[in-house]
This record gives structure tokens, C-alpha cells and sequence, in this order.
């Protein structure tokens, strides 16, 4: 209630502004200028319904006015090719939250002139106020070429200034020109065009294409003119950046390109892996110091502290054990989109993906999707097929996270001698491909099922390559960092809590003492094999696992690993109450693999047997066994249709395959 | 056409019949008559291109490339 009276007084305070909205095609530099007009200080949000996004800020105090600015998501034209390109225009013309703007800045790349004036001219003719921002100006002074904007503003219409964001110079200039426009009575009304017909377009180009003869000039007279015209009909100012095409002989090569790819894929792999390890042992450490001294100074024995430093401490650390992985992933993925490798190896990478109905820039998501699918469905952004982005969602929870391999570790050390430490890690390896093949498999079949209604393209710019500004990467990685906690964070704790609830109630206290800690644990054990967890798993569950070869504790284990797949290795300790002598691991989980191996079912005949502990590794390989995953892709597809379906679908699938491989394999005689 | 070639594009989506596609946005995006094209690479697969146009480089798909026609090789 609060937030919301909060917002509408925000909606009041910035509706008194004057709106001006930032327009230009992608790579056209409209992204610098709002980060040097806002200072940096600005917040990103939806539109209603969709995962399109677009950032608005307050003009900063240096400009000496008042005013909101507005990013809107780069476009081609004025003519929607996509779902979510119709979203970003008709936000353009009537955005939920400014209406339609008061002015326009048309970002216009003067080195490719010809081409970014068909959206300036669009937009000039739609009947926005509107002042050209030409940016690039530096790029184009190295073919000692430049724009004259003085007859540009002629011929255009409208005020043309030359910026240079990054070094804020022209910023000024800009927006007192954007300024005195406001007073200026438009001359009609604002309307979007109609759809083009091919010869309108040729007729925009027409104009386009004279315009950029008329206005480019020798930069500084370094060149006769005749020389410099009959190179320009040389086509001198149509050749993309020459440095970036040297790079591209080499990026794009066949064969080093290829090999460029694999380092640069294979160094992302390593850091979310490795990198992010160290410090998620951080955050998970600072977690449990935190819920031991908090626990210290509760009242022992009430329900409240166990719910304090069990249900919503360790719940926030489940939120927070996300962000390093996140921050590196967003800093890694910005870097590449900033230097203009991410186009490139999405179309190296393409051809394969295509087939399966995916998209070169599915690469990088499916990839991170082995580290943890959160940040992994949060990279999916970057895919604009909005088909393509909620494929490549639904199948990066097939992908082997790393939340499996405690799982995998413990059940594979279950099933090999020991002393054979190649077999296990043979078998893990087996197990990564295999959730390869497997999400392959699933997006090709979900693809051919699903007709086209939106028809795929690649169709994609490769962006001049250029250093990138560690600032905005940083700043953006944060802002994903801290949309994840706010978004996804309260949905994890609840969940946490909930999972807590049904681990913990209804509360039983056996009297024991207490004292020492594998007392603590039979305390444990018996609160969990008491609860309603356990209850569930007893009554519901059982006769459902059964067929596949387990008994309710191993059901229980399962309902506490919804948290985290990890979780199920320390509730499978608690179930079949493992006394945990050491703090070293390597006993640790050879007391377990000992608890297993002594434990038999209702038949009093072992419980875990080779075929039930594969059926265990098969279960987990398809199982959407992670509630936050479950969180995050309803926060990103902003539907509850693809998580509900990935629930279903791969519940289903995880059953159905450890019930056959179970039976199969009791039916060729292993057990 | 081969890396590093050079054409003229003579028209784009004459032979379309395809309601959903792409020969506008081909357009918009700078492939019109007229234009000088030059495949700068291809990816392993040999498909999507990267060509360039008009001061840039766009990748497009094989299919998508299709849609345009030219009409000499310099």
C-alpha cells in the first residue's frame, strides 16, 4: 500500500517534467549519451507485459534544466519486425508511464550516414520535435571527412548538433537546442507512418543518399575537394571502419576465428566456474556465521529462532549465494557486447544452434547454464528473438549446474569402487554431454511443434570494435545484480521458509540432552523424520517412488533439495541420521555412503542398489529441482507459462526416465 | 559469392511470395538497388555471412541473403 501511494507521487513529480526520449538505431552511440546526460543515474524498467526494456532518469543538475530522459531500445525504423520492437515503438508514440514525449534526440552514426538518417528522417516525419545528435563525429575526421551540419539542419528540418559523449563535449549545445524546441509549436500532429511499401523505402533512401553527398565535407581542407568528390563516388564514406575489418580477418577467419571463439567461451566457462567459487564460499560462510551468532542470542529451544536463523537467514543466503556468479557473468557479457565480439560470435556459432530453433546468442546463456542456471536465464536477455529467448530459457535448466555435482559426486562414489577415481570422473563427464544431447533434443522437438509466429531471423549488426567503458559495464552488472535481489530474492525466501516449515513442523522435542553435537543431530533427525515433509513423504510420496526404487527419506531429501539441488546431499545425512563426527569431508560422506549402504527398505532388502542410485542420477538430470531457477524464469519470461511448463514438463521426463532406467536396468539383471 | 568479392545489388525480394518475409527489413536495414555489397567473412558453417553495406557490417543468414539479387560481380 505504501509503495504504492509512493509511486504515484513519483508518477506526479515526474509527469511535471518535460520528457525527451532518446531514439537510435543499435550501436549508434544512444547509450553513451544517456549515461553522460543522466550522469549515470537512472533506473530501468519494463514495459507492461514484457521483458523489453527501457531506462529513464532525470537530465543531471549540469545542464542547468530540468528534464526526463528516456533510453528507448535501439531500432532499425519505425516499422516493427518483432513482438518486442512493437513494444519498444509504440512506447515511442505512447509510453505507459510519459505518454508521448516533448522532444526527440535522434542519435545519427556519421560514419554510415546514408543508413541512419532513414530512422531520422522517419522520425523527423512522424511529427516529433526533434534534435539529431550526430555522434561517431571522431571515427569519420580519420577519413578526413566530415558533416556539415549547418545544411543538414536545412535539408533535415530540425537542429543538428555534433556530440562527442564520451569526452561530453556538444552536450550542451544539445540540449539547449532540445531546450527551444520545446517552445516551438509542432507543425502536425504526432502519428506513427504507415507501414512502408518497398518503393517508399527506395524513396527514403533516395533522400538519405543525396543528403549525405550534400552535407559531407574535407574535414579541415586537408584534401582538394575534386579529389576528395571523386573518392566519395568511390564510395570512400560507405566502407565500414578499416580497423575493424583488419580485426575481422582474423575474428571471422575460419580457423582462427574458430579458435578464438573456443578461448574466449571456454575462459567465460572457467571464470563463472572457478572464479565465482571462492567467493560464493564467502557469501555461504558469512551465511552460516551469521545464523550461528544470531541463533547464540535467540532464545534456545522456541520455534522463532530455529525460523530466524534457519528459515530466513539461510534463506537469504540461498538469495545472495547468486550474486558473484551474476556480477561476473554480467561483467564478462558486457565487456564482449562492448567491444563487438558478442555479435561476432553469435554469428560464428549460429548455424548449429539455428537448427534446433535456437540463436547464435542462445551460446552464451546455454553455456553459463552449466555454472547455474539463474544468471544463466538473466543472460537470455540479450537474445532479441523473443521465440528464440524463451527457448533457450526453457531449456537452460537441463543444463548440468553445478548445484548437481555434490549430487552426482556422492551417488557416482555410491556406485564405483574406491581407488578408481577415473571411473566417477569418466561418468561426470558422460553426464555433462548427455544434458548437452539431451536440451539439444528438447529445444529441437519443442521447436518443431511449435510453428513459427514469428519467424526467425539473424539478420544481426556487427558493431565496430571499440574499448569498452569498465564504468557502464560495472554499473549495469550491479543494477542485474540488484534487479535479481529484489525481483527473485522474496520469492526464494518464502520459498525457503515454506520448505523450513514443512521440515520443522509440527515441532517434536525429544528429550535429549543436547549437549553434544551427535546428540544435536539425532535431534535433528528425528524433528525431520517427524515432520510434515516427512508426513508428505510418507503417505504421498512413497507409493509414488516406490516403482522407481526409493523410500520416502529419500522423497524427503528430494523436498528439501527444491532449495538448492546441493541441499540434498546434507537432508539425505539428516534423514538417515548420520552422525557427523569431524568436520572433515571426506568422512563425512564416507558416513553417508556407509548409512546408505546399510539402509534397507520397508522389505528389509537394501535400499540402495546400483539401479536405484542411477535411477537417483537420471532423476536429477532432468528434474527442475530449483525452486529460484523456478523464480527467476517467471521473472524473466514475466508469464508464469514457461515455468508452470518446465515444472510439468521436466517432473514428467525426470519420472519417466528413472522409472524406465530403474526397471530397465532390474530387468537385465543389474541391481 | 566468395570472401572479399564485391556486387551491385540489382533488387531485393522480387521472387518472394512469403507474406512474413524479411526482404523490408533487408531494405530498411540498407540493402537497396543499387548498392555495393562485399561479403567481408563467413562463419564456419559457412553460413550466417558478414557483409558489409553502406558503412557497416551485417551478419545475415544464408536464406536471408537470398532475398537479395545482384547483378554483377566487379
Amino acid at each position: 500500500m505504501k509503495n504504492k501511494e509512493l509511486q504515484e507521487e513519483e508518477l506526479i513529480v515526474e509527469k511535471k517534467l518535460p520528457v525527451i526520449a532518446l531514439v537510435g538505431m543499435p550501436n549508434s552511440g544512444k547509450t553513451t549519451l544517456f549515461n553522460a546526460l543522466t550522469g549515470a543515474n537512472y533506473k530501468t524498467s519494463n514495459y507492461p507485459g514484457s521483458t523489453v526494456e527501457y531506462s529513464s532518469g532525470q537530465l543531471s543538475e549540469k545542464y542547468n534544466s530540468e528534464a526526463e530522459i528516456l533510453d528507448t531500445p535501439g531500432i532499425i525504423s519505425l516499422n516493427p519486425s518483432s513482438i518486442d520492437e512493437q513494444i519498444a515503438i509504440e512506447g515511442l508514440f505512447n509510453h505507459p508511464k510519459f505518454g508521448t514525449p516533448d522532444a526527440v534526440i535522434v542519435t545519427c552514426d556519421v560514419t554510415q550516414l546514408s543508413r541512419q538518417l532513414f530512422l531520422v528522417k522517419q522520425i523527423v516525419d512522424s511529427g516529433f520535435r526533434t534534435v539529431v545528435a550526430l555522434t561517431m563525429n571522431d571515427i569519420l575526421q580519420r577519413k578526413d571527412l566530415s558533416v556539415n551540419s549547418e545544411i543538414l539542419e536545412n535539408i533535415i528540418g530540425c537542429p543538428v548538433v555534433k556530440i562527442n559523449a564520451s569526452e561530453k563535449t556538444g552536450l550542451n549545445e544539445l540540449i539547449q537546442a532540445v531546450v527551444s524546441e520545446f517552445n516551438r509549436k509542432p507543425e502536425q500532429y504526432v502519428h506513427k507512418p504507415l507501414i512502408p511499401a518497398e518503393d517508399e523505402i527506395s524513396r527514403i533512401y533516395d533522400f538519405t543518399e543525396e543528403t549525405e553527398i550534400e552535407v559531407l565535407e574535407p574535414f579541415k581542407n586537408k584534401r582538394d575537394i575534386d579529389e576528395l568528390n571523386r573518392k566519395l563516388f568511390g564510395n570512400l564514406h560507405r566502407e565500414p571502419d578499416r580497423n575493424s575489418l583488419k580485426i575481422d580477418k582474423y575474428v571471422l577467419h575460419p580457423v582462427l576465428g574458430t579458435l578464438i571463439f573456443i578461448i574466449s567461451m571456454g575462459l567465460i566457462f572457467t571464470s563463472i566456474f572457478w572464479i565465482a567459487q571462492p567467493l560464493m564460499d564467502i557469501v555461504d560462510n558469512f551465511f552460516s556465521l551469521v545464523a550461528e551468532t544470531v541463533s547464540n542470542y535467540l532464545p534456545e529451544n522456541k520455534w522463532y529462532s530455529d525460523l530466524i536463523s534457519e528459515g530466513i537467514i539461510t534463506g537469504l543466503g540461498a538469495v545472495m549465494i547468486f550474486v558473484p556468479q551474476i556480477m561476473i557473468l554480467f561483467i564478462l557479457l558486457g565487456l564482449l557486447e562492448d567491444t563487438g565480439y558478442l555479435a561476432r560470435a553469435a554469428m560464428l556459432i549460429d548455424k548449429p544452434l539455428s537448427k534446433l530453433g535456437l540463436n547464435g546468442r542462445s551460446f552464451i546463456p546455454m553455456l553459463s547454464g552449466y555454472a547455474c542456471a539463474i544468471p544463466a536465464i538473466m543472460a537470455a536477455r540479450t537474445i532479441s528473438n523473443r521465440r528464440e529467448r524463451l527457448l533457450t530459457i526453457m531449456i537452460i535448466p537441463l543444463m548440468s549446474c553445478s548445484a548437481r555435482l555434490p549430487v552426482y559426486a556422492l551417488l557416482l562414489a555410491y556406485l564405483t569402487p574406491p581407488g578408481n577415481p577415473w571411473i566417477p570422473g569418466l561418468a561426470l563427464g558422460a553426464l555433462y554431454l548427455l544434458s548437452l544431447i539431451i536440451s539439444s533434443l528438447v529445444a529441437g522437438i519443442i521447436s518443431k511443434f511449435r510453428r513459427n509466429t514469428e519467424k526467425s531471423t539473424f539478420m544481426l549488426e556487427l558493431p565496430p570494435y571499440r574499448l569498452p567503458v569498465l564504468k557502464n559495464i560495472l554499473k549495469s552488472a550491479y543494477y542485474k545484480a540488484g534487479l535479481y535481489i529484489k525481483q527473485a530474492g522474496p520469492v526464494i525466501i518464502i520459498i525457503s521458509i515454506v520448505l523450513w516449515a514443512l521440515t520443522y513442523f509440527p515441532e517434536t522435542r525429544p528429550q535429549l540432552s543436547g549437549n553434544n553435537q551427535n546428540d544435536e543431530i539425532a535431534i535433528e533427525s528425528s524433528r525431520l523424520n517427524n515432520s510434515y515433509a516427512a508426513m508428505i513423504g510418507k503417505t504421498v510420496l512413497e507409493p509414488i517412488l516406490r516403482p522407481l526404487g526409493w523410500d520416502w527419506r529419500v522423497g524427503v531429501a528430494l523436498i528439501s533439495a527444491f532449495a538448492a539441488r546441493e541441499v540434498f546431499v546434507s537432508a539425505m545425512a539428516i534423514t538417515f541420521s548420520i552422525t557427523e563426527n569431524t568436520e572433515d569431508e571426506e568422512n563425512f560422506q564416507s558416513s553417508i555412503l556407509q548409512s546408505m549402504k546399510e539402509a534397507k527398505n520397508s522389505e528389509g532388502t537394501p535400499l540402495f542398489t546400483t539401479a536405484s542410485v542411477i535411477s537417483l542420477i537420471i532423476y536429477f538430470m532432468f528434474a527442475m529441482q530449483c525452486l529460484s531457477t523456478v523464480a527467476v524464469s517467471r521473472k524473466e519470461t514475466a508469464s508464469w507459462k514457461i515455468p508452470l511448463f518446465q515444472i510439468l514438463l521436466y517432473s514428467f521426463l525426470a519420472y519417466v526416465s528413472a522409472l524406465l532406467v530403474y526397471n530397465g536396468l532390474k530387468f537385465i539383471g543389474i541391481n | 559469392m566468395n570472401i572479399g568479392e564485391t556486387a551491385v545489388i540489382s533488387s531485393v525480394g522480387d521472387d518472394c511470395i512469403d507474406i512474413h518475409c524479411h526482404c523490408l527489413r533487408l531494405m530498411e536495414l540498407g540493402f537497396t538497388p543499387g548498392q555495393k555489397v562485399k561479403v567481408i567473412a563467413k562463419s564456419p558453417f559457412r553460413d550466417p555471412l558478414a557483409v558489409s553495406i553502406r558503412g557497416t557490417i551485417i551478419a545475415l543468414r544464408r536464406n536471408e541473403a537470398e532475398c537479395i539479387k545482384i547483378s554483377e560481380n566487379k
